[in-house]
Parts: C-alpha cells; sequence; structure tokens
C-alpha cells in the first residue's frame, strides 16, 4: 500500500467530535502528565456539535441554592426518573451528571463563560429557570461563547486539533482499542491513528428524514451529525440502547420553518411565552419565575413534586396535542408574548440569543421581517424532523465510568445511552469524566498496541472507488432514498410490515454504488454511509419493540399500540458481532 | 431546490477566509483571488447557524449578510 497520502498520527489519547463532550474530554484528558491528546472533528471545534452556535440552559444540582429548599439530589433523581425520563433512566449516570455539574460551571467561569450576573436576586448571582425538575435546576447563561472558549482551552494545554476529518472506524485488538481510521473532507486524504485510549463523543444522527421546508440541511439540531460514532461502534461490536426512538419532539415548532430550538414555554422563552389558539385561548400558560425572595423559607415536599408531574403530563402532551387539536379542526396555535413586560422581552431575547440558531432567528425575525417578539405571536408550523438524540438517550451501553465493552474505549455526551435529556449536562460532565479515565487509561499503558493497518486499507480503497467512480449515484439521490424510506416505512406509526419491507428497501441504498467529484462530495459519501447504518439500526429495534411509547418518545407500533411496561420498560440494545447477524438483549432500566 | 441566501459585500470584505475555515457544513471555498470575499459553493448544504456572521471580524460594518430563503421564512401575524 502507498503511503503517500495516508498521515500516520500517534496519540495517547484520542478524542473522536469536538463538540462539548469532546471538548472536555481534550481539555481535562491533557491534565495528566505529559499526554499526547488529540482531537478530531469533522468540521471545526469553535463551531461545531449541538452548541455550535451556542446553548442557553444546562441544568445541574446547585447545592449553595437546593440546599437552601431543602431539595436533595435524590429528590432531583427522583424528579427526573419519573418526569422527565418516565423510567428510561440509569441512576449511576444521572449522579454523575446532577453531581459533578456545578464544579464543572465553576470551571467553565475560570474559562471565561459568563453565569453571574449583577441583577439577579438569587444567592450567587445565578440566573437559574425551572425546565427538567420541580424546582429551578437550570443556569440560564451566555453559552454562545462556549466552543471558541473550549477550543482555546484545549489549544492551551496543548491539545492537537485535526478539523474536517471525519471518522470511519475503530481499530480493535483483543477486545482493546488500539486505533482509528478517519478520511479529510478537504483533501481526501486518509488519518491512521494509533491511540491508548479513546473517547468517542461524536454525537448525533440528525438527517434520517425529509425536511418540510425543502431544505434538508436545516435540521433542528446540525445537520453535519450523521451518527459517525453510531456506526463505528457497531461496526466495532457494541451495543447502542434505544436507537428505536427516533424523535421525542413529535409536533409543531413555533416560526417552524427557521427551526429555533427554543421550543414551547418551559424552555428558552420562558417565562412570558404562552400558547394561544386563533381565538385568544391559552393552550399552555405561561410560567413565573421562582420566588427567589423567600428561598429558604418554604422547604421543598414530595406534594410540590405530585404537583409538578401533574403539570407536566399536561404539558409534555401540550405541542404533540396540537398535532390532535389541527386535526381536530382546532388550528392555528401561536407563540404569544402580548402580556410580556419590557424587563422580560429583554431577559427572553438574550435567552433566544444564547441558543443553537436563535441569534440567526433573531437577525431574521427583528431585522429582515422587522418583527418584533411582543407583537407577532409566531405560529406553530410544520413537522419537526425526527432525530436520533441523546435526549431519547439512545447511545452506546457503557459502565459507570462510561466506557464500553472494548477496553480503554469511552463515549460521552450524546453518544451515551441512559439518560434522557442529559444534553449538554451530559455533555460537560461525561466529557470530563471521560478525558480523565481514558488519560489514567493511556498513563498506565507504555507502549501503543501493534495494530492491524486491514481497515486503513479498506477505507483507503472505498475512497479511491468513490472518487474514481462515474457511474455512481450523487450523494444526494441516496440520502434523499434513505429519507423517503425512513419517513414511509419508519414514520409517526410503524408496524411489522411496513418495518420489514423498510428493511428490504435499505438494502437498495446500502449497496447503491457512490460517486463524488472532490474530497467535500466524498465527505457526504461518508455522511450516508452513516446514515444507512443507523437508519438499519432503528428500523431493526422499531421492529424488535413490540408496544407503543408515546411519552416521551413518540414511539408508536400500529401493531402494538399499548404501552407495555412489564415486559418493555426496558432499554433495548442492538448489536452485531463481526459479520453474524444482529442481536437484541433487554437491559434493565433503574425507572 | 435552488437558491442562494449568503451574500457578501464586496467593499467590505476582505477575504480573510474566517467564514470558510469556522462553517460547520463547509459550505464555502476560498476565492482563488486573493483578498476577494469567497464563494458560497454549497448553498443547499446551510444548516443556518449564521455562524459565519457571528465569527466575522467585519460584521458589524456588514461584510456578510443572510436573506432567508422564502420556503424559511417564519409564520407570525403581523
Amino acid at each position: 500500500m502507498s503511503e503517500s497520502n495516508v498521515n500516520a498520527v500517534e496519540s495517547d489519547v484520542l478524542i473522536i467530535g469536538g463538540g462539548l463532550a469532546g471538548c472536555m474530554a481534550a481539555i481535562k484528558a491533557a491534565e495528566g502528565q505529559g499526554l499526547k491528546v488529540t482531537l478530531v472533528d469533522k468540521s471545526n471545534t469553535v463551531a461545531s456539535g449541538c452548541a455550535a452556535s451556542g446553548i442557553d440552559h444546562v441544568w445541574s444540582y446547585i447545592p449553595p441554592i437546593h440546599e437552601k429548599m431543602g431539595y436533595s439530589m435524590d429528590d432531583m433523581a427522583e424528579d427526573h426518573r419519573q418526569g422527565t425520563a418516565f423510567g428510561f433512566f440509569r441512576k449511576d449516570l444521572f449522579y454523575l451528571a446532577a453531581g459533578s455539574m456545578y464544579d464543572r460551571m465553576l470551571d467553565l467561569e475560570r474559562f471565561g463563560i459568563k453565569f453571574r450576573y449583577d441583577d439577579s436576586p438569587i444567592p450567587g448571582r445565578f440566573r437559574i429557570v425551572e425546565q427538567f425538575h420541580s424546582v429551578p435546576t437550570s443556569f440560564n447563561f451566555d453559552g454562545a461563547p462556549l466552543k471558541p472558549t473550549l477550543t482555546k482551552q484545549a489549544r492551551k494545554r496543548g491539545v492537537t486539533i485535526i478539523n474536517r476529518v471525519q471518522m470511519t472506524d475503530l481499530l480493535t485488538r483483543s477486545g482493546q482499542v488500539c486505533g482509528a481510521v478517519g478520511v479529510g473532507t478537504r483533501n481526501a486524504e486518509i488519518y491512521f491513528f494509533k491511540a491508548k485510549a479513546i473517547v468517542l463523543s461524536s454525537g448525533r444522527s440528525n438527517r434520517l428524514s425529509r425536511n418540510l421546508t425543502g431544505f434538508d440541511f436545516n435540521t433542528r439540531m446540525p445537520s453535519p451529525m450523521t451518527g459517525d460514532g453510531t456506526s463505528m461502534a457497531i461496526r466495532a461490536g457494541l451495543p447502542v440502547v434505544n436507537i428505536e426512538f427516533l424523535s421525542n419532539i413529535l409536533g409543531l415548532g413555533p416560526c417552524g420553518n427557521y427551526n429555533p430550538n427554543y421550543g414551547d414555554p418551559r424552555n428558552t422563552v420562558q417565562p412570558a411565552a404562552r400558547i394561544i389558539d386563533g381565538q385568544g385561548n391559552v393552550i399552555v400558560p405561561r410560567t413565573q419565575f421562582y420566588d427567589w425572595d423567600n428561598l429558604g423559607k418554604k422547604k421543598w415536599t414530595a406534594d410540590m413534586r405530585r404537583q409538578w408531574l401533574e403539570d407536566r403530563k399536561a404539558w409534555r402532551g401540550g405541542r404533540a396535542g396540537l398535532v390532535q387539536r389541527a386535526a381536530a379542526g382546532e388550528g392555528p396555535f401561536y407563540l404569544d408574548f402580548s402580556e410580556a413586560t419590557d424587563a422580560e422581552i429583554e431577559y427572553i431575547e438574550w435567552s433566544i440569543k444564547n441558543e443553537g440558531k436563535g441569534a440567526q432567528f433573531l437577525r431574521y425575525f427583528k431585522g429582515e421581517e422587522q418583527a418584533d417578539l411582543r407583537k407577532n405571536r409566531q405560529e406553530y408550523v410544520g413537522s419537526w424532523p425526527r432525530e436520533i438524540s441523546g435526549t431519547a438517550a439512545k447511545g452506546l451501553w457503557v459502565d459507570k465510568d462510561l466506557e464500553t465493552d472494548i477496553q480503554n474505549l469511552f463515549a460521552a455526551g450524546d453518544e451515551v445511552g441512559g439518560l434522557p435529556w442529559q444534553a449538554s449536562t451530559g455533555a460537560f460532565t461525561q466529557g470530563w469524566h471521560a478525558g480523565e479515565m481514558a488519560a489514567k487509561r493511556a498513563e498506565k499503558q507504555k507502549a501503543f498496541a501493534a495494530v492491524d493497518d486491514e481497515k486503513v486499507k479498506i477505507c483507503k480503497n472505498m475512497c479511491a472507488e468513490i472518487l474514481g467512480s462515474r457511474r455512481g449515484f450523487h450523494w444526494r439521490e441516496v440520502e434523499t432514498g434513505i429519507q423517503n424510506l425512513m419517513d414511509f416505512y419508519c414514520g409517526n406509526i410503524r408496524s411489522e410490515g411496513l418495518l420489514k419491507r423498510g428493511l428490504e428497501r435499505l438494502q437498495d441504498a446500502k449497496t447503491a454504488p457512490l460517486k463524488a467529484e472532490n474530497p467535500h462530495e466524498l465527505g457526504r459519501c461518508l455522511d450516508v454511509k452513516s446514515i444507512v447504518d443507523n437508519a438499519e439500526l432503528v428500523l431493526r429495534s422499531s421492529l424488535e419493540r413490540k408496544e407503543s411509547r408515546p411519552i416521551p418518545f413518540g414511539f408508536r407500533r400500529a401493531d402494538y399500540p399499548e404501552q407495555d411496561d412489564k415486559n418493555w420498560k426496558v432499554f433495548l440494545a442492538i448489536q452485531k458481532a463481526g459479520d453474524g447477524p444482529f442481536k437484541h438483549t433487554k437491559l434493565p432500566t433503574d425507572g | 431546490m435552488a437558491f442562494k441566501h449568503i451574500y457578501f459585500n464586496e467593499d467590505i470584505c476582505d477575504g480573510c477566509g474566517k467564514c470558510v475555515e469556522v462553517c460547520m457544513c463547509d459550505a464555502f471555498e476560498r476565492n482563488p483571488q486573493k483578498g476577494k470575499a469567497p464563494i458560497l459553493k454549497y448553498p443547499d448544504e446551510c444548516w443556518f447557524c449564521g455562524c459565519c456572521i457571528t465569527h466575522c471580524p467585519h460584521k458589524d460594518e456588514g461584510a456578510i449578510h443572510i436573506i432567508t430563503p422564502f420556503p424559511m421564512r417564519g409564520s407570525f401575524k403581523r
């Protein structure tokens, strides 16, 4: 094999995916004694992953606040288990996330992220709002500069960052990870990584369905994320759980075509947003800020959880409920800010500016449209695309220290399954922990394991074939075909007959020859290969789960319309050993 | 769907390439002519995050602007 376009990179710790989790892992791993840490990203770590353009919330157990409330971490765990995870819950992952996020917030603050505000009535001058638990647990903060800030911190610690490389395979030997293979999406060069320990943090898969706007890259979460980690992990024989829960947020989105990720009145737009119908009837009321002046005077009680669970049940059905109301002829519906005060509008705009595509949405809404949040109520339109996401707790099955079944291979963030809505909290805390664990392993191991370069050759040949092909399909043809197939056979309603037919038809997409005219298109072809793998797992696990679970996962089987907790309140794992058949295992929840 | 939505003000953009560097979707290409605004090569691979503007050193002077494509325009009450 010619070595002319193979870049060999040796690292003690290799991190695959430079989103929040990957950056945190790199920063922590680089604290190890003289370790060489490499962070690979398919985009550029300054603007990649779900926090590419910012986040506005992160949930945490906040000792100085929650202790005053008489609210313990056990209480919070119980809130999360019942009201957010609906039983699909791993206690160990929860305690790692909730129990270490406050420390990570302090780290982020040291790095320059702003969490404290002089106008705040809250001890510590934080801004804290209700989101996933019966008391306010989410820091509301200036998260827009997270990625440039974390990238700077990683570089400062000597981390080597390699951008624009898409990973295709993990290399293992005797049950231990020893390297990985990737392809440069700007140069089509092959990257052959040797490593003593690896953290996999490539995130979600977001391009599995058509987008109603006609812009298939206008996904809710970043379109470059195509489940490459899941694809690599399955080929390495690892189990992936919950992948059948293709979406948890079926419903309508406010001002939906821009797809800003601010959701509903309990999210970025709190406290003053509410949902109303065309006649002005309130369907989901506004929230109120917590009464911080009385913090500590009234202690938390289990009754507060009961009330919260009831409210939550009502609004959890709120957005999905809009679809049913619309079907019954009750639409249109609007997100309405008409009764907000000036101070509330200012607060909400600050929040939106920090969250996801919010800054761009405001440029559009206030700039291009000359519109105003208070005057111009936004309609809930369009269906949100289906996505494989960590919010539904899809991901790799890991042990309490985030190690997979392959020794020295750790996972973090959206790559980890088992804790719905862990979101950025999962990314910050698991990234840090996985980085620490990977560094410890790398420190123990003196030499690099011998690596078989067979997969490097396979990758090189595959790329040469795609780049040299004259008669293959353009990546977008195959991608659109897969999306159409997923929407038809694996959409809102699934059944054995349709899922089986979907799997049969997916074979055509799997074997379709692809062609690329340049490295960029080669990268997209590799995206499509990941999308095919992810689609197959979704179809297979959907077929295996013989129940419906509409709340919170939007999973509906026409042939098994009832929720069956006795048999199916389990994490459903799918895995494959070598060229053997796929197998499913039911893994217990702590729910 | 054919469309173009990201525009450079040629008088302000100095072709520094920051947007090319940060775009998560790799939608831009550097202009072969040094100092000239980048080329939006793959408009339909844009995620609409606006990072090209956020990271632009000349954003306040209006070096880049996005005209939201028609089907993506929001629905709201005037």
